[in-house]
Order: structure tokens, then sequence, then C-alpha cells
């Protein structure tokens, strides 16, 4: 049955009925309109519906949305603040040539700023090892490693 | 010729920022009034006559809106190739497992599931086929299609195949007399190669909505390759006037030949019968099966040489499995021949390819339409015959390339051909012949292989070029935005031709109630190509116009003006000027707008041979659009205990004619190499009797980021010296030729490091050990 569940998604609490067997990526997609969270496979291999959740990664395909209440719920669409500029992911992500057909980008980006938040000043090896919960068929990873390498290299400065 | 401004730097792409805040609407997140979701019920059995349906509880169960089968869909058979042999739904038989027989449309997902379980079939097993070859034979086991002969088609006779009843095309491309030329050769090399069904994997599932209009027509915003196809096809089979039929997408996400497939109707027919919008997104355990996974091939080659190296005669027996529908397997089979035309000297050719039904998916195209596997079997094949000539086989391969001017094995002639130079750099780039040394089980080694990847021509391809009141130019394109940048592209080349930054281009794309024809869709490395000619040549009718409108205001005649930032002038009168925002006054017409079509001038083979008519090739007619050429090499790492295969270095050449925009080349030549990274080492479809084993990324193995090369040890070469001559500035496309060569450059790598040739792709750490210990 339904049962009524607050989930705080980008600063905001959204009241919602939610079946207890739905997943948080079905919520945000079919429910709540977040669409910018995607889903690749729906069994937690291709990690386009990546969020944070109280800053960690995680695949909200296999994560219930009940047990998402009471945890700090951030998607792509709470990255960069209301008329705020860009994070610097996405700024390099554009800058950088990571972005193609544009599916896997939002989950990407969101396992990079968890993992960069984690491990500011990572290797490139360290980064690829971050990166292997997300499937990119376009890129070869080549762009995606450089554009996050470069935020990291920025935030030294 | 003037310097160009905007064509050949790298503009950053303007569909980036979008997809970058999660913002970009793709045809999964697309949601209608009204909207139900589809299911599709998928035959248990790989061939199987279907007794009986009945479909009356699931009708009944709350929230469902229809249950259709193949009783309530148009009887007419369709097929996106050359053979009309698929019913919409199974008619009476099934032949793959998971062939679409029953859909149901529900208000929601899990009641349009449930449904599905409540949907008796009965059926009756028939026995069924799976090896391509038994499938080919003239006495198979099993007649997939008995009533092939009876399809429509547009295969010409000639290659058509009665006494193979399993084979849908047989394509044959014979020069001179492989018999005599194998009697002259000094050496024959004789192998088999396989290369098995891969998958596209694009991020994004197949998915369509269709919504019925009042008209009794019908829109369909989908997410695939072909808008102007689908439209035909839609339209054919509901038998609904084509102009009430309306597809419309916006980005798509990922597709690499996959979403050319046609899975629209089930939508369609299930919007049709409720009168509501239907949306259908195939799970990524339905993509694996009806997505149009790549065909798997069986390839014999046999090429006969002279001591010196010289290659007298090769003869090519390829088997295509395309599974239980024709698709497109015959194009498949006919055009991955070119591999075996257009880059050796050859005086003697046999090519046999036959397109094979058996009882697995259909079979769609993927990324190089059967190229990547007939280079696979051709470059291994060199390196092989090298070793035994005791030549280089770089030297090999340099002696019997085709340049220039010379007449390919169909009597084409070459143009715009690059491949020594890239043979050349990438030996260079790789250090071929500096070796490093193994560290501990790690042996490491190199290889090179040549690739090629033409350009079919297809069909035509529209383009319309607006410029409105405001000084915006704004091109309406009908190509598909599958991530490789073409909006991003066709920009930078209307940005050109009329002497703007590319900021003050617009794009409209992807409708065909709005945007021209674009034929055969972004497919075959075309979008470039002749999309970019047709907006070129928009754009000069439509400054033409400008220039008309100019002309009676400044009283001069058209021909001696020019246009630069929106100002046409006079260059022998540097008084004489206007605004192009000042000719939208009340005399002249609205918007200004200049249309193009564009298509290849190309002639087709003879059917019986696949050789052109010999004058007309003399005369510059082509069979393909272009050609686009390409080299890569590769240093490897074989773990002798433990088999597995890691590659360290990965560089590539790619002869594109013109980087238009050259970071957007290599993100496609990154990537490309990425495929064949994974195509060489990990991809395969597994089968067992019809049943795909592996429908999952888990199961199904695409590269991760710690399977490539660190970003120093990736490098991407864009060579330029060869542009085509009907190319815009001198462009090709090349989109699948970067994919190609990756396989035989891996194998020859792994050869080099441990001894041992692979010869069915993927080079898995079982097969390395195996052939270790044979050795």
């Amino acid at each position: 049955m339904k049962q009524l569940v607050t989930l705080r998604i980008n600063d905001t609490d959204e009241e919602i009925y939610v079946e207890p067997w739905w997943t948080l990526s079905y919520v945000l997609r079919e429910e709540l309109n977040l669409t910018g969270t995607k889903e690749g496979c729906n069994g937690g291999h291709c990690g386009a519906c990546t969020v944070l959740i109280d800053g960690k990664a995680v695949m909200s395909c296999l994560y219930l949305a009940m047990k998402a209440q009471g945890k700090e719920i951030l998607t792509i669409e709470g990255l960069k603040g209301h008329n705020g500029p860009l994070h610097p992911l996405q700024e390099a992500f554009i800058e950088h040539f990571a972005v193609q057909c544009g599916y896997c980008t939002p989950g990407l980006i969101m396992t990079a700023k968890a993992m960069l938040d984690e491990n500011p000043n990572p290797t490139e090896e360290e980064v690829r090892e971050g990166l292997n919960g997300n499937v990119c068929r376009c890129t070869g990873y080549t762009k995606i490693v450089e554009a996050i390498l470069s935020v990291a290299e920025k935030q030294k400065l | 010729m003037t310097p160009l401004s905007v064509v050949g730097k790298s503009v950053l792409r303007r569909d980036a920022r979008a997809k970058v805040l999660g913002r970009e609407e793709f045809c999964i997140d697309r949601k209608l009034p009204g909207m139900l979701h589809a299911k599709v019920l998928g035959s248990p059995y790989p061939h199987a006559t279907i007794l009986a349906i009945d479909t009356s509880a699931a009708e009944k169960l709350p929230g469902v809106r229809c249950v259709v089968t193949e009783k309530n869909a148009p009887q007419k058979l369709t097929g996106t190739g050359t053979v009309r042999d698929m019913p919409l739904l199974a008619k009476g038989v099934a032949r793959y497992i998971g062939e679409p027989v029953a859909a149901v449309a529900a208000t929601t997902i899990e009641a349009a599931e449930e449904a599905l379980e409540l949907i008796k079939v009965e059926y009756e097993e028939l026995p069924a086929l799976f090896d391509v070859e038994t499938a080919a034979g003239t006495n198979p086991p099993v007649i997939i299609h008995p009533d092939f002969s009876n399809y429509r088609k547009s295969t010409p006779r000639e290659r058509l195949c009665p006494e193979r009843p399993n084979v849908c095309a047989h394509i044959k491309i014979y020069k001179g007399d492989v018999d005599r030329g194998f009697q002259e050769s000094e050496l024959i090399v004789e192998n088999r190669f396989v290369a098995p069904s891969i998958q596209h994997c694009a991020l994004e599932p197949h998915a369509a909505v269709a919504r019925p209009e009042t008209d009794g027509g019908l829109t369909l915003f989908t997410g695939k390759q072909g808008i102007s196809r689908v439209k035909e096809d839609i339209a054919a089979m509901f038998g609904i006037e084509a102009y009430k039929i309306r597809v419309k997408q916006q980005y798509v996400g990922g597709a690499f030949g996959g979403k050319a497939t046609i899975y629209e109707l089930i939508p369609a027919l299930l919007a049709l019968k409720c009168g509501r919008p239907v949306k259908w997104v195939m799970t990524r355990e339905e993509v694996f099966v009806l997505g149009g996974p790549r065909q798997g091939m069986v390839l014999n080659i046999k090429d006969g040489f002279k001591k010196d190296g010289a290659l007298v005669a090769r003869k090519m027996e390829v088997f295509v499995d395309g599974g239980a529908y024709a698709e497109a397997s015959p194009g498949v089979t006919q055009n991955c021949s070119s591999v075996a035309v257009c880059m050796y000297r050859v005086p003697h050719l046999k090519w046999d390819g036959y397109a094979v039904y058996t009882n697995t998916p259909k079979r769609r195209g993927m990324r190089g339409y059967g190229v990547n596997e007939v280079t696979f079997a051709i470059e291994s094949n060199m390196d092989i015959a090298a070793e035994k000539l005791r030549m280089d086989s770089v030297e090999l391969r340099r002696k019997n390339l085709l340049t220039e001017g010379e007449a390919m094995l169909n009597g084409e002639i070459i143009h715009s051909n690059a491949v020594a130079e890239c043979l050349d750099k990438i030996c260079q780039s790789i250090k071929l012949d500096e070796k490093s040394p193994s560290e501990g089980a790690w042996r490491k080694g190199k290889g090179v292989a040549l690739g090629n990847k033409y350009s079919s021509p297809g069909s035509h391809y529209g383009a319309r070029i607006a410029v409105t009141d405001n000084e915006r130019v704004v091109v309406y394109h009908g190509a598909d935005a599958i991530g490789q940048g073409v909006n991003t592209v066709m920009a930078q080349i209307a940005a050109e031709e009329f002497g703007i930054s590319p900021d003050g281009v617009d794009i409209v794309f992807s409708d065909t109630a709005i945007t021209p024809y674009f034929g055969h869709g972004s497919t075959s490395s075309r979008t470039t190509f002749n999309l970019g000619n047709a907006v070129r040549h928009a754009c000069a009718a439509a400054k033409r116009e400008i220039f008309e409108r100019a002309g009676a205001r400044l009283e001069a005649p058209p021909e001696i003006m020019a246009l630069d930032n929106m100002e046409v002038y006079i260059p022998r009168h540097p008084d004489k000027k206007i605004e192009v925002r000042d000719l939208f006054t009340s005399d002249d017409a609205g918007e200004i707008v200049g249309t193009a079509d564009y298509k290849a001038d190309c002639i087709p083979d003879d059917p019986k041979t696949g050789q052109l008519d010999p004058a007309l090739a003399q005369q510059g007619k082509r069979f393909m659009a272009f050609y686009a050429y390409a080299a890569k090499g590769v240093e490897v790492a074989v773990n002798t205990e433990t088999g597995e295969v890691k590659v360290l270095r990965c560089h590539g050449a790619i002869d594109l004619g013109k980087a238009i925009n050259p970071k957007s080349c290599e993100q496609q030549s990154e990537g490309g190499m990425a495929m064949g990274i994974g195509s060489a080492l990990y991809e395969e479809t597994l089968m067992e009797n019809g049943r795909i084993l592996n429908p999952s990324f888990t199961d199904y193995r695409v590269p991760l980021a710690t399977q490539m090369p660190l970003n120093e040890n990736m490098k991407s070469i864009l060579v330029e010296s060869a542009p085509h001559k009907d190319g815009p500035f001198g462009a090709k496309g090349f989109a699948e030729g970067v994919v190609t060569g990756m396989e035989p450059a891996i194998a020859s790598a792994v050869y080099d490091a441990i001894g041992v040739r692979i010869k069915e792709l993927p080079i898995t750490p079982e097969k390395v050990l195996m052939a270790l210990r044979e050795k």
C-alpha cells in the first residue's frame, strides 16, 4: 500500500505517496518528473541513474524510495543552484568535449562529484577506478577522465 | 580559396549544456496527457507454431486498456531492408525466442506487466536452426521461411538463392578467374575466422511514444536512426496517408546502428486501437533481444600470393547470421564486401556472401555494417601470409595497396584515399619496431591493421535554411542527433557560408512535419557528407535570395554582391551596402529561404558480378558515396598465466578528408577505438538454442574506464591529406572507420606478444590459455 513519505531532494522537501517497492529512480523520474536522472538498465550495472545520498554516489534504480527518508538526496538538477553558475564538473564536461549522446552524462557527473568530494586529488588510475560503475558507450572515457582531472587540478589552485 | 573561419575549429558542442544539466529531453523522458504504457509478450520458443492465444483474462485486469495480437494487427508484412518477411506480431508461427506475440497497453507499467502473465498462448514446438552454416546448406533440416518466394522484395533475382532455402541474399563479387589466380600463386593462405553477434549497448534503451491524432493520423515521438523511413513504414503498415504521420525526436541516447531497427509499429498499433498515446520503453533485456544486434559471421578466406608478396587471388565465402528475419542482413552482406574491393589490388577475386535465416533474434546492423568482421579476416590473413612469405607485414600491405586513380576490384576508380599515410603515421606513432620488455607473466606485443568504411549513397538528403528578420540563420534538417554532434557541425558549416559566428545559427531538427526528408537517416557515416552538402547548397540558395532582394535596393545585379557578417556589399563599390535586416520591409517577402537536396553521384553494380559498368566507372561514377580509410596500432600485454589481455596503447589514424570540428572528431575516434577494444576482447552475445544467455551489462561486458588505455596512450590522428572532391570542405564521414581495424590490430599484437593467433572473436582469457597450451 502506498505510504506518505517526505523526501529531501535538492534542498527541497517533497511529500509523496510511494509504494514500498518503488525505487528512487522510479519516483524521481515518474512521480517527480526529475528526468535528469536516467535509467539505462534498471539493474545497477550502468550507472546512468547515479544520485548522491548523504554525499555518497548511489545507483537510484537499486535504492528503495522509502529508504531515502530523512536523507539528503542530490540529483543532477540540484547540482547547480537556481541562477547559479554551472558546477565546475559541468563546465569541465563541456569544455573538454566529455559529452556525446549525453545519456550517461548526469550519472557520470554525480559519480565524479562524490569521487572528488572524497578524494580531491585523485590519480588518473583512481579516477578510472571510480568510474567503473558507469558505462559510457560513446566516448571511450578519455575526455571524461580528462574533464574530471582538470577539475581536481583547478581545485588545488 | 578564402581561409576558413569556423570550419576546422573545435567549436564547443551546442548540445552539451542541456545534457550536463540533465535538462535534455530524451524520448525515454517524454510524457503525454492520457499516456498508457506498453509491454510486449515474447515467444518462449525459438521456433513454434502458435495454436491459440487467449487474451480474455488479461483484458479484464484493472488498468488494462488494450491487448493486441496478430488478429488485431494489419496482415501486411514489413521489413526495413530488401525483404518484407516480418509480421507486426507473430502470425501463426514464432521464429525466435522473444519474438513479439502479443502486446498490452495499460495505465501503469505494473498493470501492463501483470497482464502479460495472464495471456495464454498455446504453442507447438518446431525443430529449430541455430548454426549459420547448417542453415545455409542446400538441404537444411528446417526451412525457416517456407513462403520466402512469395514475399515482396526488392532483391534482384541474381541475388536470390533458391538452392539454399534459408539464404535470403547471395552476394557475388567476381573479378577475373580465381582458379587461374590460385594456379599462378606461389603461396596460398587459407583460414577460417569467426566474429560473433555483438550488441550496440546504446545507453538509452529503445523507446517510442505513439499518439493517435483526431484526423486518423499518428504522431510518433521516438529516439532512432531514420525518422523519414519510420514514417514510411508506419504509413505502409497501417494504410494511413503519409502526410498524416508525423515523426519527431530530439537528442537520442546513442544508437550505433541498433536504432535503425523498426520497433515503433507495436506502440503505434496500440495507440491506434486505444485512441490514447502509448509509450514503449524496452527493458535492457528486451534491447538485447529486439534491438537488432550485430549479425555474427563465419568467414572463410583463401589468398594466393607471389613470392614477392603480390596478391594474385582472393576467395572469400562469408556466412552472415541474420536471425529470423532479413532486416538489414542482405544489405550488410552486400556492403561488407567493400572491404575486399576497395583496399588491396587483387587481379582475381571471388566473393560469395550469404545472408542466412536462423531461429535467433533478428539482426539489424551495427557500426561498421559488417566491415569490421571482414576486416578482421582479411587483415589477420595478411599477417599470417607475411610470416609465411618472410616479409614484414607492413611492407606486404604497402605493396598491395590500391592508390588514387586505380580501379577497385569492382571497377570503381579510387578517389580520396589516404590509407598509406594512415599506415605510415601509425607505424611511427606506435613505434612498431620497438619491442617493450615483458614484466613477469605479462608479455607485451604490438600490432597494426588497416581498415576502411564505405558510406552507401542510400537515398537523398535535404536541408532548408531560413534567414530571419533578426538576422538569425536557421538550419532545418531531418538527420538524427545520436551523439555525433551533427548540430554543432551543421551550425559551423552554415556559419562559414554566411560569414557569421556559429552562435548566430539556430537548428531545428528531426521532425518530419517541419524538417526536410532525410533518406536513410544518420547511418552509414553519412550525415556530415550528405547533410553538410545539403546545408551548403541551401545556404547558397538563401544567399541568392538575399542578393536578389538587395539588388533591387542597391540597383545592382546580384552576381557582383558579397555577404559578410549579415551585410550585403559590392566589393567594387564599398559605399554600396545594406544590412540583411533591412531586407524585410513590406515590399519584400517575409523569411528568406533556401532549400537543397543532396544525393551522391552513384550507380548500382551488376548483381551477377558486383562490377560497375566500366564506361560509367571511367567517367567517375561511384558505387559508394566515399570511403574513409584507417589504420590502427595497439600495444597489448598478455598474461601467460591467466590469459588476460590488456590494451596498453591504442592509436588510430583516420582518413576523414577534413575535420570540420577536430575535437568532436577525436571524440568519435576515441569512442570508436573503445568499441573496437570491446569487440576484440570482451563482447559476444552468448546464445544457447536460440536463447541469449547474457542480456545484461553484468554478463555482457562493455569496456569500462579501467579497461581502456591511460589518456597519454590514446591517440587519434586526423588525416586530412586526401579531401574528397564532393565532400563539404573536403570532408568524409568517418564514425565507423574509427572502429574498423581494431580487432585484427589487437589479434596481431597478441600474436606478437605470445605467438598464438586467435581467429575467433572475442579474444577471451580462455581462448588465449587454450591456444597457449596447444602451441
